[in-house]
């Protein structure tokens, strides 16, 4: 019965077009929705953590209000970010072979080595660093099951006199420090993963490392605006309107920098016009169309340009609520946009003949391992670890020191 | 040691934490990797006997052959002879070894994954385009699919 029907399934949908190879008439592509997620959660990460960075590093002082909501949205989609990787294996049993034989012979072996020095050596270090302080003192007043969580996560060291305080911002100064080229290994490796493919005229490509840090860094930013917005309608709290403007006013100029990038990475196409450059035309005017041009470039980059940057020329004249919509709008459409960014990548770099002279069709599943309900599945998770991460770090009840607050010694 | 003892506390408590990870990680290392990992290259080796290993689930012409002679001889005289029966009617390794186990029957579309219409195939292929060739109807209704050229 079940081949029977998917059999009429198949047969409604036509497999390709023009010439393609026979292997490849029949095949769906290797790498499905799952490792469209597996970029785009990285990026999601690195994005967010740059954006955590200003504050500490280049010492931006309005985004101080959400410095630890970016720094928890890093690890909450850190901890997802090899979920997709491993589901697709279809082996959970031996998941952790992964990073017990991390090696560097082959691209996605290292993952092992990058994934532990980020989660590990940066962001649960910082965040620690960052957090000690406010620990010490939660647990003196918490009681519980809390108390002894909070109790637990000092490792046993109470000392928050003034020269143990000044030593914890320092380290995570530094940390922070070493923590931006970190992130832009991260995701300039998944980058490097597609851009090393040569064969591949679609992903063969040296800008790629730096085109998949760029949209990660915007759909970082955006995800900030986005979960900072969210959770001060959630908390019925006022949004700081002047950490809102900066956030977006970086989110512009790196979504400036991103369009740039991509841009200019079309012309280089267009004008060189190589072999491969024929499908690719076809595959960005046909079967990319809606991810692609309405997608990605006009929903995803060209209407938030147009919002954010008339909000850079006319922020004094526009209202607050007005304000916040474009800002909600113009985040919301840019995480949209570098989903479609990734589809395109991913998905588009599988669906044209090695022949260079024909295109496949993705079908994508709906209930099975790699199909819709798992893919919003693990979209979800993280937002889901993230609220359990909010309730802990981010209590209302628990007086909370003003993020990074430094020894007066080192205020600048 | 007095000078290690000698780091600020928080260092101090967050190296021991580091050094007790890297501890847990390479005795987990030691009891998880696979025993024989890397014996041939960065994957268990063992993994090629296991693979080795499982039952095959088809049977191969001859078996087929034993039974049905009639289909066989039919099969061997015209263009499908280069098929294996199994291509169309599916594994055949449980039916081989107990009879009363029914083949599946795969449905017409196997007809189209060779004649379907295609310029990647060569030409002396007989192809069709399906949905202008008789859609709708069976491809047995005039086809024989054991000796094509005879007609029903």
């Amino acid at each position: 019965m079940t081949n029977a029907v998917t059999n009429v399934v198949a047969e409604l949908i036509p497999h390709f077009e023009g010439y393609v190879y026979p292997n490849e008439a029949t095949q769906q592509p290797l790498w499905s929705i799952l490792i469209v997620l597996y970029p785009y959660i990285t990026g999601l990460v690195a994005g967010a953590f740059i954006m955590a960075s200003l504050v500490r590093v280049f010492n931006v002082k309005a985004l101080e209000p959400v410095y630890r909501l970016s720094m928890l949205t890093a690890f909450a989609f850190l901890l997802c970010a090899p979920l997709p990787l491993l589901f697709h294996l279809g082996h959970p049993e031996r998941c952790f072979e992964v990073m017990m034989t991390p090696h560097l012979t082959s691209p996605m072996a290292i993952f092992g080595f990058v994934y532990a020095w980020y989660l590990m050596a940066v962001l649960l270090l910082e965040l620690w660093f960052d957090y000690r302080r406010d620990f010490v003192e939660w647990s003196e007043v918490t009681p519980g099951f809390r108390g002894t969580l909070y109790r637990l996560f000092t490792v046993g060291v109470t000392d928050v006199s003034d020269p143990a305080l000044k030593l914890d911002f320092k380290i995570g100064h530094i940390l922070s420090v070493v923590g931006i080229p970190s992130a832009f290994l991260l995701h300039g490796y998944v980058g490097f993963i597609f851009g090393s493919v040569k064969a591949n005229p679609w992903w063969g490509n040296a800008l790629m490392p730096i085109i998949f840090i760029m949209s990660a860094m915007v759909s970082g930013i955006a995800l900030c605006v986005f979960n900072y917005m969210v959770l001060s309608w959630v908390r019925r709290k006022a949004l700081d309107m002047k950490c809102l403007d900066v956030m977006c006013m970086f989110l512009f100029y790196a979504l400036v920098v991103d369009a740039a990038i991509e841009g200019l990475d079309w012309i280089h196409r267009i004008y060189s016009a190589e072999e491969g450059f024929q499908v690719i035309q076809y595959m960005a005017r046909e079967k990319l169309f809606y991810t692609l041009s309405l997608g990605q470039v006009t929903l995803g980059t060209l209407v938030p340009l147009l919002l954010l940057g008339s909000l850079q020329l006319l922020r004094r004249r526009v209202p607050d609520l007005i304000r916040r919509r474009m800002y909600f709008a113009s985040g919301a459409l840019i995480l949209l946009g570098v989903l479609a960014m990734r589809w395109n990548v991913v998905i588009g770099g599988q669906t044209f003949s090695k022949s260079l002279r024909g295109v496949m069709t993705y079908k994508m599943e709906f209930a099975g391992l790699e199909g819709w309900y798992m893919g919003a599945a693990l979209l979800l998770l993280p937002f889901i670890i993230l609220t359990v991460f909010v309730k802990i770090f981010l209590s209302e009840k628990l007086p909370s020191t003003a993020p990074l607050e430094p020894h007066p010694a080192h205020a600048r | 040691m007095s000078r290690l003892f000698r780091m600020p506390p928080q260092v101090f408590r967050i190296f021991l934490l580091a050094l007790g990870i890297v501890v847990v990680y390479s005795i987990a290392r030691y009891f998880l990797t696979p025993d024989s990992f890397g014996e041939y290259g960065w994957y268990r080796g063992e993994a090629l006997a296991e693979l080795a290993k499982r039952e095959p689930v088809y049977a191969g012409k001859a078996a087929c052959a034993e039974c049905h002679s009639d289909e066989y001889q039919a099969l061997v005289k015209h263009e499908h002879k280069t098929l294996s029966c199994e291509s169309c009617h599916g594994t055949g390794q449980a039916h081989a070894d107990n009879p009363d186990v029914k083949m599946e029957m795969l449905n017409y579309g196997h007809c189209v994954r060779c004649h379907q219409a295609s310029p990647s195939r060569p030409k002396w292929l007989k192809q069709i385009a399906s949905k202008a060739h008789y859609a709708g109807s069976k491809c047995t209704e005039c086809h024989v699919p054991h000796s094509p050229t005879e007609v029903p």
